[in-house]
């Protein structure tokens, strides 16, 4: 049998012309049935973007997860919209590094999300967040205080046009050990000369107690208290100005001269630095609102007067701390923008904002609204509130076009000078320096 | 009938080319996944980055797309104290750190050709570091760094009395960096070292015995020439793996204190994370600079010995 033959004889399963045919077609209809022009113009984000639009895609941290679930029958009864929660970043760098590829390239994979003061700026700057002046009601921008107006208006806004909105109010309170401040006879320092006076009569050091401490280690914690003290002295800390100089001398003689402050706080996070204390380990310190729920949810160990919130210490300036947070932006490529407008209207309107705030302290703010609905509870926080509002110690956070960057800056030239790496005059050169390169 | 009408048919356009055009079409076909693979991988990105370096570009301030600045970005890198620390610090990292892997490699590498009872298991012991995941040794070592809670400082200061603080102390920060690099990566090298050992004739050290050389003679004169070429091979690949680290120190010290532990790509990684595509892509050209520096160096170790002999 020739070659001619064989081949006549063989019977071919499928011969290559079928199945090149075969799989072009199979492409093309893929295309066809799910959208052609979705498709062309979005490629592979097109799955998220060609989902049924019923769905609100809700971007949070998690622990904020529960409560949100809590008020979110009524609206998808009201509306017929289904939201689906998914963990959030939990820092603005991380915001930067997880959502800057989607918006760039125009799209999104969130609806709505819950944006950092640090990421926001530059969300805002690059025009992929849309602006909330015409989706929020006026009656809700109204229910915020003065001092959270100022901050909506420096941080969250360009040229007056919000494009995020506070869920949350974070600014550092004044713990401090009522219990053994009273069994020494001593009271709360309310000045830097007092906080360095009490805090060498209570330091310890060989047994390691320290009248006080923060977090201190890089990225970003030892800009937090650099900045708590340089509005106490009334510096702008992105200018390196003699406030901030004041600040950082401050707190290198706490640590170094005065030694009340453990030079290991530049290697401390919040979670050590709150084992520190709920080890008996400190007399008082600065910290976050979210410290009080840590501290009620170690039963062992809590007792009110461990937990006393004061007003902090004066410094120049007087008895100061900034004001920052957490809040919602809708992105501008949101598949689902009309679903986002309505879960954004629902979820800041009076009533829900009341109830979500009562059940977490990360949706928890200032609003008129809120303190009326909560006046009667007797929550610190709350309470502390108040005592900081009529002293007028809320301070605006410093803001710069690229907080993020900025913020680095700070954060190394204070641990150059803190690690006795560079001397003071050198630190401050250098961070004017840097941050003029950040303007240019 | 359906066999006979295809054979009927006049022969395609592929069955009118010559065996030898048939043969450079499948040749290319089969060629052009793996080419396109580089081409979208490694030349597409290295030419974007290249062009980018020459630009000023961030998405977020710079609307109307990258702007030419020529070499401005080089020049500020020059004045920038951030990557000239990050360049001096990457250097030392990758050159102490592999220095000490080959070194403790060797040694480790003997001792596992030693023949003793289970030493298929330590063997197997031994490459326990290696396994585990640099995230999860860098977070590790930071707390037992750590000079509150830490085991090491505490251990240290229980058996001697020195009070060291490793992690807020620029010199030691950059020690438990590399100490900690030096401990995950060095079981890797000796596992490549035993093999090389296990290839070299136990004849040539019974030789030189006789002729009354010791131990040491023995590793100088015929197990480090023997293992040349593997101790180039593997030296070369630390250097330039290690070039590129960034988890390590990033977890366990955040770059600080100040930026004495900042590595070239944590510099990069900032960068481009603040959106300053142009300054990140130009500082990662400095790397690629590095990177051929070195190879360049290692081709010409490679011949300058003639380990490929």
């Amino acid at each position: 049998m020739g070659k001619e033959e064989q081949s006549k004889g063989v019977k071919r399963g499928i011969s290559r012309r079928m199945f090149l045919r075969g799989t072009a077609g199979s492409i093309a209809g893929a295309l066809a049935a799910s959208g052609p022009g979705k498709f062309m113009t979005q490629g592979m984000f097109a799955p998220r973007l060609i989902r049924q639009n019923n769905t609100v895609i809700f971007a949070i941290q998690s622990f904020a997860h529960e409560a949100i679930q809590s008020v979110l029958p009524q609206f998808e009864a009201d509306t017929g919209l289904t939201v689906q929660l998914e963990g959030g970043p939990v820092t603005g760098n991380e915001m930067l590094t997880a959502y800057s590829p989607a918006f760039a390239s125009g799209t999104s994979p969130v609806d709505l999300f819950s944006d950092a003061d640090d990421s926001s700026p530059t969300f805002m700057g690059a025009g992929w967040v849309k602006p909330l002046n015409e989706i929020i009601p006026q009656e809700t921008w109204d229910d915020f205080p003065p001092s959270m107006q100022d901050h909506i208006r420096g941080f969250l806004s360009i040229d007056d046009v919000p494009y995020r909105i506070p869920h949350e109010f974070a600014v550092g309170y004044f713990f401090s050990r009522q219990d053994w401040l009273s069994e020494r006879g001593l009271t709360v320092p309310t000045t830097w000369d007092e906080l360095v006076e009490v805090g060498k009569e209570v330091t310890d050091s060989a047994n390691g107690v320290w009248g006080t401490t923060d977090a201190l280690i890089k990225p970003a914690l030892l800009y937090v208290y650099v900045a708590y003290l340089a509005v106490q002295a009334g510096g702008k800390v992105f200018e390196f100005d003699d406030g901030t100089a004041q600040a950082l001398q401050f707190l290198y003689d706490m640590i170094h001269t005065h030694k009340i402050f453990p030079e290991e706080s530049l290697n401390q996070d919040y979670t050590a630095q709150n084992a520190l204390y709920m080890s008996d380990k400190v007399w008082f310190m600065r910290q976050w609102p979210f410290f009080q729920g840590v501290a009620e949810g170690n039963a062992e160990w809590y007792a009110p007067e461990k937990l006393i919130i004061s007003l902090p210490p004066a410094g120049p300036l007087g008895s100061k701390s900034w004001i920052g947070g957490w809040g919602y932006s809708i992105p501008t490529y949101a598949p689902n923008p009309d679903g986002a407008a309505a879960l954004i209207q629902y979820l800041t309107s009076n009533a829900v904002a009341s109830q979500l705030a009562a059940q977490q302290g990360f949706l928890l703010t200032p609003r008129y609204s809120i303190l009326e609905a909560m006046a009667d509870t007797g929550d610190e926080l709350i309470t502390a509130m108040g005592l900081y509002a009529e002293n007028d110690v809320f301070a605006p956070r410093a803001f710069h076009p690229r907080v993020a960057e900025a913020q680095t800056v700070v954060d190394d030239m204070a641990s150059l000078f803190l690690t006795k790496q560079a001397s003071l005059s050198e630190v401050l050169e250098q961070g004017k320096q840097l941050i003029a390169a950040l303007d240019q | 009938m359906a066999a006979q009408s295809r054979a009927a048919q006049p022969p395609g356009r592929f069955s009118r080319l010559t065996l030898r055009q048939r043969f450079y079409i499948v040749a290319v076909l089969l060629l052009l996944p793996a080419v396109a693979l580089r081409v979208f991988t490694a030349f597409y990105p290295f030419l974007q980055t290249a062009y980018l370096s020459l630009h000023k570009y961030n998405p977020a301030f710079d609307h109307d797309g990258p702007v030419f600045v020529g070499l401005n970005n080089f020049t500020r890198i020059g004045s920038d104290p951030v990557v000239q620390a990050s360049i001096g610090f990457t250097l030392l990292f990758v050159l102490g750190a592999t220095f000490f892997q080959l070194t403790l490699g060797l040694a480790v590498a003997h001792l596992l050709n030693a023949a003793f009872r289970l030493r298929y298991l330590a063997r197997a012991l031994v490459l326990i570091p290696w396994a585990i995941p640099m995230a999860v040794a860098a977070l590790g070592f930071r707390w037992m760094f750590d000079d509150q809670f830490g085991i090491i400082p505490d251990l240290l200061r229980t058996l001697t009395g020195a009070n060291v603080r490793w992690l807020i102390d620029p010199n030691n920060a950059k020690l438990a960096v590399v100490s900690v690099a030096v401990w995950k990566s060095t079981p890797f090298v000796a596992l490549v070292l035993l093999a090389g050992l296990q290839g070299i004739g136990r004849d040539l050290y019974e030789a030189a015995r006789v002729d009354g050389a010791n131990a040491w003679t023995c590793l100088f004169y015929i197990t480090i020439p023997m293992l040349l070429p593997i101790l180039i091979t593997t030296g070369m690949f630390m250097i330039v793996w290690q070039l590129a680290v960034f988890d390590l120190p990033f977890l366990m010290t955040g770059g600080g204190p100040g930026f004495s532990t900042t590595v070239i790509a944590q510099k990069i990684y900032l960068e481009s994370n603040s959106l300053n595509y142009g300054y990140a892509a130009s500082i990662s050209m400095v790397l690629v600079g590095i990177v051929a520096l070195v190879g360049a160096v290692g081709l010409y170790l490679f011949r300058r010995f003639d380990v490929s002999a």
